[in-house]
């Protein structure tokens, strides 16, 4: 019965344009990225690292698809959370908009199976981005810019890592990138729960992310007290993965955090949804 | 009275024929290798550098010509005006060498030769170079430049000490500190940021790179096409 649920459940999704738009906006920045980096990319990077290229000679195809994709990712792993919110915000309050969820509720499924069947439509679609981003991103760039070693760019330090080394870090790094976006889609999913329209939801979500993530990245000693709580401080975890050596424990650390949020929006949407009075 | 003068003056002299002697026989030993072709390791050893050992060609051709190769890799070599090879640690052109004296390193006694060139060469103002005199090598030099401070090189050798090729140098040069704004490069922090350090501007910090040098083929010609390709 859930199987077949969440089948229905994937068609509504991936039945809806907008669905689609995720997708083609996606691919639609990572070629600007890669362009405006192809005809300006070693100026950009020349001005990235001049407190390098001061004191040493740095030799190499530093301009790689590696890179390119990191930068990619950089960039858009602001902005695919407000895409998940345009899907995962819907997933309740988008039914209660057009009458159906009585019809739904009508089935012989629990309020809780059904909230755990849209949550896993909403993870599928979540997984199904970051695997085309990870495609589109990363196999364009290496296409593009060709292979070579990755030199990251911190702000106190700078790590290089020899091209043998990194193809690994970026698949946990995309995983890791999933489970992030799992978090938000099921923040999403817990607003839904409220709305009896979709873009409420929606924008509550934005908000909410666009406002945590300027706390996370301020640096002001009043926030960062705070700053260890937040989600969206532990999103950027993925660039763990990047380090020499890599630190398992904070990546570990942060993973929990996300796993937590996780559980806490689910079980807040189950508990709320199995109180709720359906009026339409 | 001028007698002691004229005694002192003719030591210093003959001392400074002699080491001006001990010199060329040096660069004549170093100028016997015209090209090579070395496989190299890179360690930098750099506080806000993470790199690992990385494995490079390095292509040498009398005089200045010189490229490290590592296909598809990043190298951090010392920045352009600090000489990777022998023959430019030696100033070339016309040059008063001075004896500085000895100094014991290690288990062996080195003559100090101070190398000033007379002519501008590239950026170096003033050469110490640490001389074994009874294997004609050079195991230490410092070099004053214009433009790129004060740097150490420090040379160890081993399978090819007869073309006083080392196995081993290391460039040991003053470094600043390397830094972007978080906003900017949103770092991920795994640590508390340590508390900011009131003299940290005031601490010279130093670096260093070493090339291990695990094979040479010497001698065998190298084309000039390898110092032109990208």
């Amino acid at each position: 019965m859930m199987l077949a649920l969440l089948r229905t459940e994937l068609f509504k999704i991936f039945k809806r344009p907008r669905t689609f738009i995720s997708f083609g906006l996606i691919t639609a920045v990572i070629l600007i990225i890669e362009l405006a980096l192809y005809v300006d990319g070693e100026k950009f990077l020349a001005f990235a690292s001049q407190g390098l290229t001061a004191q040493f000679d740095i030799q190499g195809n530093i301009l790689n698809g590696y890179l390119i994709t990191f930068i990619i990712l950089q960039t858009l792993l602001i902005h695919v959370p407000l895409l998940i919110a345009l899907v995962c915000g819907d997933l309740l309050a988008g039914e209660a908009n057009m009458g159906t969820l009585r019809l739904l509720l009508s089935k012989p499924v629990s309020r809780t199976k059904l909230v755990f069947t849209k949550l896993l439509a909403g993870w599928v679609y979540v997984f199904a981005l970051l695997v085309w981003l990870a495609v589109a991103g990363l196999l364009t760039a290496i296409l593009l810019f060709g292979k070579g070693d990755m030199m990251v760019l911190k702000s106190t330090e700078v790590v290089i890592i020899p091209m043998t080394d990194v193809a690994w870090r970026y698949v946990l790094a995309f995983g890791f990138a999933s489970v992030a976006m799992c978090t938000i889609a099921a923040l999403a999913m817990f607003l839904s729960v409220f709305g009896e329209n979709a873009i409420g939801p929606i924008v509550t979500t934005m908000g909410i992310v666009v406002v945590l993530t300027i706390l996370s990245t301020l640096e002001i000693p009043l926030f960062n007290t705070i700053k260890p709580y937040l989600f969206t401080t532990h999103m950027v975890g993925w660039k763990g993965f990047f380090d020499m050596p890599v630190n398992y424990g904070a990546i570990g650390f942060s993973l929990a955090v996300l796993l937590g949020y996780t559980a806490l929006f689910v079980l807040a949407t189950i508990w709320i949804f199995n109180r709720k009075d359906i009026l339409s | 009275m001028c007698l002691p003068v004229l005694l002192v003056v003719g030591q210093a002299h003959a001392q400074s024929e002699e080491a001006l002697q001990l010199y060329q026989k040096l660069k004549q030993k170093i100028d016997q290798v015209h090209d090579y072709e070395a496989d190299v390791s890179i360690k930098v050893n750099v506080h806000f550098i993470k790199m690992p050992l990385t494995p490079a060609k390095l292509y040498f051709k009398y005089p200045d010509k010189i490229r490290i190769v590592r296909q598809g890799g990043i190298s951090v070599l010392p920045r352009k005006g600090i000489s990777v090879t022998m023959n430019k640690v030696v100033p070339e052109s016309d040059v008063t060498v001075l004896d500085a004296g000895t100094e014991k390193i290690g288990d062996k006694t080195l003559r100090i030769l101070k190398v000033i060139p007379n002519q501008q060469v590239e950026d170096i103002v003033l050469s110490r170079i640490w001389v074994d005199e009874q294997q004609m090598l050079i195991r230490k030099a410092e070099t004053t430049t214009r433009d790129n401070g004060t740097y150490t090189v420090m040379l160890e050798y081993g399978k090819y000490i007869t073309q006083a090729l080392p196995d081993r140098i290391k460039f040991v040069m003053d470094v600043k500190d390397f830094k972007l704004p978080k906003g900017v490069t949103m770092d991920y922090e795994t640590a508390p940021a340590p508390p900011p350090d009131p003299n940290a501007n005031a601490k010279r910090k130093y670096g260093s790179i070493e090339i291990y040098y695990r094979s040479y083929k010497v001698n065998a010609g190298v084309n000039d096409a390898v110092f032109t390709q990208h």
